[in-house]
């Protein structure tokens, strides 16, 4: 359809221009600032000073500005290997967690969607309750849990499943359960919030036309829910390639992820360029894809406008 | 003879050795303390055009998705084709149904959709784009075979969901208010189009609709539902002549009704006296005790309209006009017969309405066969 011309009227403009106006300069403030500033010292030099980086620019006296643009940083984490696997375990233990995630979360996300009314806001208030701790106690809580002595291992020890204690705690699963546990509800909300807008009506037609319930499932219910199950996944996926609590309190010493990697560069080695120049490439590595994702998502559903 | 046997293939129920199609046996639904269909029995007979006709609540989309295994009864038997389905689910049954709010997949194109259907059966890839050519032709959208339903006007969908439901060719195809989401003008071309459609494929088709006047058109059979249960069956003309109740009569058209009591019946003439001046006399088959109350029921355009009384008129009423409504083609009048009732009749305009003799305050009469009413009993 041709846009309709409207007259123009200065009063629109400026409201239009404030509503607008008013995000952009948020956006500005509190992510394309701090975005500038992280660019900026990963692109300088270390030093003992306050603060620890050499500025970029120079003024030299004689009309003359020197601008230093060090890209040693980003070369040393690209040469070596730690960072790699770093980078790697990562994106492993983000992807496995999302599939777990999303395996754990949307039959729970569906129950409740399929549940009789009343039943639903209790049931989600089951989930967002946990939210009412401070995500730092919940995670220490696990540890109690998880530990030899802990509360799985004598409870397992007392069922006669095992005969000595299972070592979780400081290993790689234990930073599963952590995570899968603290990030499963960003899973299910929106898997929830999406599942209770199918019409019910679309799978009493799939029924009416041949179609058993598992089958029905398959063909429609899954794929009308393809805007929740990618929304649950970047909630989940995008903030577990970074974190760095659960694998430092749940993880062994040898654990290797990005995260602790870029405490460890900011706060032990003081290296604050190296550690935005980890910070940067990790941002390129989560936003490009995701990019791609969405021209790609674009593209398909529109293939002939 | 051959009128006969024309009359009896057109009119299946008319046979009393004719098999039903479609059996319903003392159905009852319950939903809680609520009964939706209160022990309901029917029949439909091959390549009916059957209409469950009421207001909304009464059952009659509960009575629907019964049929089509949506919902199970919660006693009573239903028979398809002869065979029981009352326990089988709705992926199963050999019935298919175009749903209220057409229910089209919406991330289907509508190629697709009406595809769905066929892949369930595991029909052969190349016999199923066959059957798709054929159904888009049917219903003339094959030029919007790659669109989406969200790309698609009301009226289109409502031919794509009707080309996805007789896609499996169904024995009965089951159509929930199948008019009901398109506007005035389009139901109305719709409706015989639907007729058409249906003649020509001669699948048995079994409507749901409020709309009085499209069950009319469209339906060969007309059930009229009341609080879950079935008040009459009858064809389009039985159920406005003879209505067999009082709620019938008031629900199909407008009717005017006479309350009195029987007095005197002479054959299959019948007497009854009212409060409104000369007694009225009806035919009336239904034997009917001398002071029986009951209610006779005239419908608005049997009423003849004069200005003069005449004394040898077999059934006259007196009158003053109070209103009248022209509508072009008809005119509307409202006569006042007593302090508390005001009938209603319309008069072709077969005269310009200017050099009509009747105008407002007027004193009428009002007259009208023994023939042109029922005589109602409840």
């Amino acid at each position: 359809m041709p846009p309709t011309a409207r007259p123009r009227q200065p009063g629109r403009r400026l409201s239009r221009l404030v509503n607008i106006g008013i995000p952009y300069l948020w956006l500005g403030i509190f992510f394309l600032l701090p975005f500038v500033i992280v660019l900026q010292i990963s692109l300088a030099e270390p030093r003992l000073a306050q603060p620890p980086y050499t500025a970029l620019a120079e003024w030299l006296g004689d009309g003359v500005l020197s601008i230093r643009l060090d890209l040693q940083n980003y070369l040393l984490v690209l040469s070596d290997d730690i960072y790699l696997a770093a980078f790697m375990n990562s994106l492993k233990v983000a992807f496995f967690c999302t599939l777990l995630c999303l395996l754990i979360g949307y039959p729970m996300a569906y129950a409740i969607a399929t549940a009789p009314s009343r039943w639903r806001i209790p049931l989600l208030m089951l989930i967002i309750l946990p939210f009412w701790t401070s995500f730092l106690i919940r995670v220490y809580a696990w540890i109690g849990i998880l530990q030899t002595s802990g509360f799985l291992n004598n409870f397992l020890l007392w069922l006669g499943l095992i005969d000595e204690p299972l070592a979780i705690l400081y290993t790689q699963t234990a930073i599963y359960i952590g995570i899968v546990y603290s990030y499963l509800p960003f899973m299910i909300l929106p898997l929830y919030a999406n599942l209770t807008r199918l019409d019910r009506t679309l799978l009493e037609a799939a029924a009416d036309l041949g179609c058993r319930p598992f089958r029905a499932f398959v063909r429609v219910t899954l794929p009308l829910s393809r805007a929740g199950i990618i929304a649950g996944c970047m909630l989940v996926f995008i903030p577990v390639v970074g974190e760095f609590v659960i694998p430092d309190l749940l993880g062994g010493p040898d654990t290797l992820m990005v995260g602790r990697m870029l405490w460890t560069e900011f706060f032990s080695n003081v290296d604050w360029p190296l550690a935005s120049a980890l910070a940067i490439l990790l941002l390129g590595l989560l936003v490009i894809p995701f990019v791609l994702m969405q021209r790609w998502q674009l593209a398909a559903e529109d293939p002939d406008r | 003879m051959s009128v006969a046997i024309d009359r009896r293939a057109l009119e299946p129920w008319q046979d009393p050795s004719a098999v039903p199609f479609v059996r319903i046996e003392r159905v009852t639904k319950q939903f809680g303390d609520i009964y939706a269909v209160d022990d309901v029995s029917l029949s439909i007979f091959q390549g009916e055009f059957f209409s469950l006709l009421g207001s909304s609540g009464c059952g009659k989309s509960t009575l629907l998705r019964l049929l089509a295994g949506l919902d199970y009864p919660s006693s009573g038997r239903i028979f398809i084709d002869g065979a029981d389905v009352t326990d089988i689910p709705p992926y199963q049954r050999p019935v298919n149904m175009m749903f209220q709010s057409y229910a089209l997949f919406p991330h289907m194109t509508v190629e697709q959709n009406v595809e769905f259907g066929l892949e369930q059966e595991r029909m052969p890839r190349r016999e199923r784009a066959e059957r798709v050519g054929e159904m888009l032709d049917l219903l003339k959208i094959g030029e919007l075979r790659k669109r989406k339903p969200d790309q698609l006007s009301g009226g289109q969908r409502q031919r794509a969901a009707l080309a996805r439901s007789l896609a499996k060719h169904p024995k009965l195809l089951l159509l929930d208010e199948p008019l009901g989401a398109l506007d005035k003008r389009l139901r109305e071309n719709t409706q015989f189009e639907l007729v058409n459609l249906q003649e020509r494929i001669g699948t048995t088709f079994v409507t749901v609709t409020h709309d009085q006047e499209e069950a009319m058109t469209m339906s060969s059979r007309i059930a009229v539902m009341e609080a879950g249960r079935i008040l009459q069956i009858d064809t389009p003309t039985g159920i406005y002549e003879f209505p067999s109740n009082r709620f019938v009569a008031e629900f199909i058209g407008s009717v005017n009704l006479f309350e009195g009591r029987v007095m005197q019946r002479d054959g299959d003439l019948v007497t009854v006296e009212t409060r409104l001046g000369r007694p009225i006399q009806m035919r009336c088959p239904l034997p009917l005790a001398l002071g029986k109350p009951v209610t006779i029921a005239i419908r608005p355009e049997k009423i003849r309209l004069s200005a003069a009384y005449r004394d040898d008129a077999v059934n006259q009423i007196r009158g003053t006009v109070e209103d009248i409504a022209y509508l072009g083609d008809v005119s509307i009048y409202h006569v006042r017969i007593s302090p508390d009732q005001v009938t209603r009749m319309t008069l072709a305009n077969i005269q310009p309405q200017t050099e009509q003799e009747l105008t407002w305050g007027q004193e009428v009469a009002m007259e009208w066969s023994p023939t042109s009413g029922v005589v109602l009993t409840d």
